[in-house]
């Protein structure tokens, strides 16, 4: 109880300094979080991200010398109404341009009602090739995750055959395709493949069936809950001796879910974890804790990615001189800039970024490697 | 291969069978259509989590978990779930609201997150020629020494009669001198304990998470459809089917096809035999 009422008070405390700032905010920009839904875990982490972003913009000159002041909507909700919560912000309180953590759905009801009129930052790992007038990506996409790190597990954990496993959508769908031609370039083979509805929390014949097939590394593009209890139940058999996993969608929430005895040999691809040692990103971390208090919600790479799609959106209209989005997209390629994640570079309206491979082993992730200024190979033509 | 196969249905049976039991007494017996069913699955499975955070030792986890689902199902069954008795539709909408309650309820103290909690035994065993968890054959072995022991108890106590007199027929139960009040509060809270301890069981081997209640609420309404209300061999009947279809449909195809199986037959029963395959009513 009382650290709930501390939480009030050091959200209380934000809601007035930002309301100090926007006193003086010429710039709104629209921030899209899931407050509710499925994502809804990412919720708290997302607005604390953006808001430290929204700060640091403004110490900085803010956005061609004006400030921004941040407007909140919860896209946690079907498309249809993320599309109108997001016309509110555009057309009720001015918003001026947009950022947004939130899956695919939303993001394609968004482009519809955009229309390429307001410039849109899409920030959470995502299955990628998205493309349209004004719209910029932060996230990974799955050739980012994989081109660098499947080659160096074969080579440094002897991975070679490989069992994919992942829920039945898009996303898993997707990166398998691309997984399986980074494996055969390493030397590897694809022993099995495998997707299983959301309503499935059992994974037990699944289970076996990698046992069966002699995989030496498991690729889990299962989501949340299910990654958490396949995981769980992976090393109740104790299948970590014969393979090694790796997921690329394994943030710190899931692997607290899954726990430091089931995580042996559990690693992470990702463009940002809270351990990264950086002086960029150990910084980010404690201006985090410092505006947040030691009890808030724990980094991620899903709550980060706001941060960095509002620091795209700054050096992108700062390059531009505006944020017209004619002018924006004129300027985009080739944009430069950097935070906690490392150098940025906008390649084909996405961001070409360090990516870090994770060790989960005891619970914590452990970077074991990074992949400077990987570039995504589902990125746009212009 | 066969044998990790048979012990994969044994888990599954028995545990699905131990998670159903308490709406089997609920909804079977009283007549109340629990929806929240799956939150006392869920309230069970924070036992563990509780006990860490309060810094107490591993041995109390069974004691937390009982006295907190037991309080929990105490305070509703006297403030809302009594005056519903018999009344299935409406107590079917109530629950549904307790079960938001209770999520946000465990939301607020715990957060959205993710917890884990360790198995008392880790590492696997050998048996019949297969390696399988250590922690899952004691539980299995409990679950069934557990069920042993309940049949031989309802097959010599009047209980169950009492209830059945009670929710039939509640003035002429009183008549006769059943203090009802304290029967029917006796059944509900001692159905939500069974389901908080199949929680505490359970979670070593799922995730634990506010919402995870709802898997286990669907799961044992297609037991109980399938089985039929108010037997103990009805339910065990309905376990098996329900669960061994999707354990062996899972593994001899795909998880996606033991699933439209599983609710293709829960259909299949509500449509042709709604009172399942073993039921008191008839």
């Amino acid at each position: 109880m009382l650290k709930a009422t501390t939480k009030l008070f050091a959200s209380a405390a934000v809601a007035l300094a930002l309301g100090t700032v926007s006193a003086a905010a010429d710039i709104k920009v629209g921030v899209l979080v899931p407050d509710s839904g499925p994502a809804g875990l990412f919720g708290p982490s997302t607005r604390n991200s953006a808001t430290l972003a929204a700060e640091q913009i403004n110490a900085g000159g803010g956005i061609n010398g004006e400030a921004i002041e941040l407007v909140f909507a919860d896209v946690g909700v079907p498309p249809a109404e993320a599309a109108q919560a997001a016309l509110r912000l555009w057309k009720g309180e001015g918003a001026q341009a947009f950022v947004g953590m939130h899956d695919s759905a939303v993001r394609e009801a968004l482009i519809g009602r955009f229309n390429g009129q307001v410039p849109y930052v899409y920030t959470p790992v995502y299955e990628g090739n998205s493309c349209a007038p004004g719209l910029y990506v932060t996230g990974e996409t799955p050739s980012q995750q994989l081109a660098p790190v499947i080659p160096y597990l074969a080579e440094n954990e002897g991975a070679s055959k490989w069992y994919l496993i992942g829920h039945d959508y898009n996303w898993p769908r997707d990166t398998n395709a691309l997984a399986k031609n980074y494996i055969a370039d390493a030397g590897g083979e694809v022993v099995g493949e495998e997707y299983v509805p959301f309503t499935v929390s059992e994974f037990d014949s699944s289970l076996q069936r990698i046992k069966e097939s002699g995989a030496d590394a498991i690729l889990i593009t299962l989501v949340g809950g299910g990654s958490v209890g396949f995981n769980v139940s992976f090393a109740g058999f104790g299948l970590e001796e014969q393979a090694l996993r790796l997921g690329t969608l394994i943030e710190e929430n899931t692997l607290a879910g899954i726990g430091a005895e089931n995580a042996d040999r559990l690693f992470s691809s990702s463009g940002y974890f809270a351990s990264i040692a950086s002086d960029a990103a150990v910084s980010f971390a404690a201006d985090y804790t410092a505006a947040f208090g030691a009890d808030a919600p724990a980094l991620n790479g899903l709550g980060q990615s706001a941060y960095e799609g509002l620091m795209l959106l700054a050096a992108l209209a700062n390059k531009a001189g505006s944020l017209d989005v004619a002018a924006m997209d004129a300027a985009a390629e080739g944009t430069t800039w950097s935070t906690p994640r490392g150098e940025n570079t906008l390649t084909g309206r996405h961001m070409a970024q360090t990516i870090y491979l994770a060790d989960g082993s005891g619970g914590t992730f452990d970077i074991v490697a990074s992949f400077d200024k990987v570039a995504s190979s589902e990125a746009c033509a212009d | 291969m066969s044998s990790v196969l048979v012990l994969n249905l044994a888990w599954q049976i028995s545990t699905l069978a131990l998670v159903a039991l308490g709406l089997a007494i609920v909804f079977g017996k009283l007549q109340i259509m629990n929806m929240a069913h799956g939150e006392f699955v869920m309230i069970g499975a924070y036992a563990p989590v509780i006990t860490s955070s309060l810094g107490l030792p591993a041995w109390l986890q069974v004691p937390v978990c009982l006295l907190t689902v037991a309080l929990v199902a105490f305070v509703l069954e006297r403030t809302i779930i009594r005056h519903l008795y018999g009344r299935m539709f409406d107590s079917l909408l109530a629950t549904w609201g307790i079960a938001i309650l209770l999520r946000e309820a465990v939301e607020l103290i715990f957060g959205r997150g993710y917890q884990s909690v360790t198995p008392p035994i880790s590492g696997t065993i050998s048996v019949l020629g297969a390696d399988y968890p250590a922690y899952r054959i004691a539980v299995i072995l409990g679950i069934l020494a557990g069920f042993v022991a309940l049949f031989w108890w309802n097959s010599r106590s009047k209980v169950a009669t009492r209830i059945k007199a009670m929710v039939g027929n509640p003035d002429l139960a009183e008549a006769v001198g059943i203090n009802t009040a304290r029967l029917s509060a006796g059944a509900f809270i001692f159905g939500c304990c069974t389901a908080g301890l199949a929680g505490l069981i359970l979670a070593p081997t799922i995730r634990i998470e506010p919402m995870m209640g709802l898997d286990y609420l669907i799961r044992s309404f297609f037991a109980l459809v399938v089985g039929g209300l108010g037997t103990l061999e009805g339910l065990g009947i309905g376990a098996g089917i329900i669960a061994g279809t999707q354990s062996v449909l899972g593994a001899v195809a795909n998880q996606t096809y033991g699933y439209l199986a599983v609710l293709t037959l829960s259909i299949l029963f509500l449509w042709l035999k709604p009172d399942g395959i073993r039921s008191s009513s008839r």
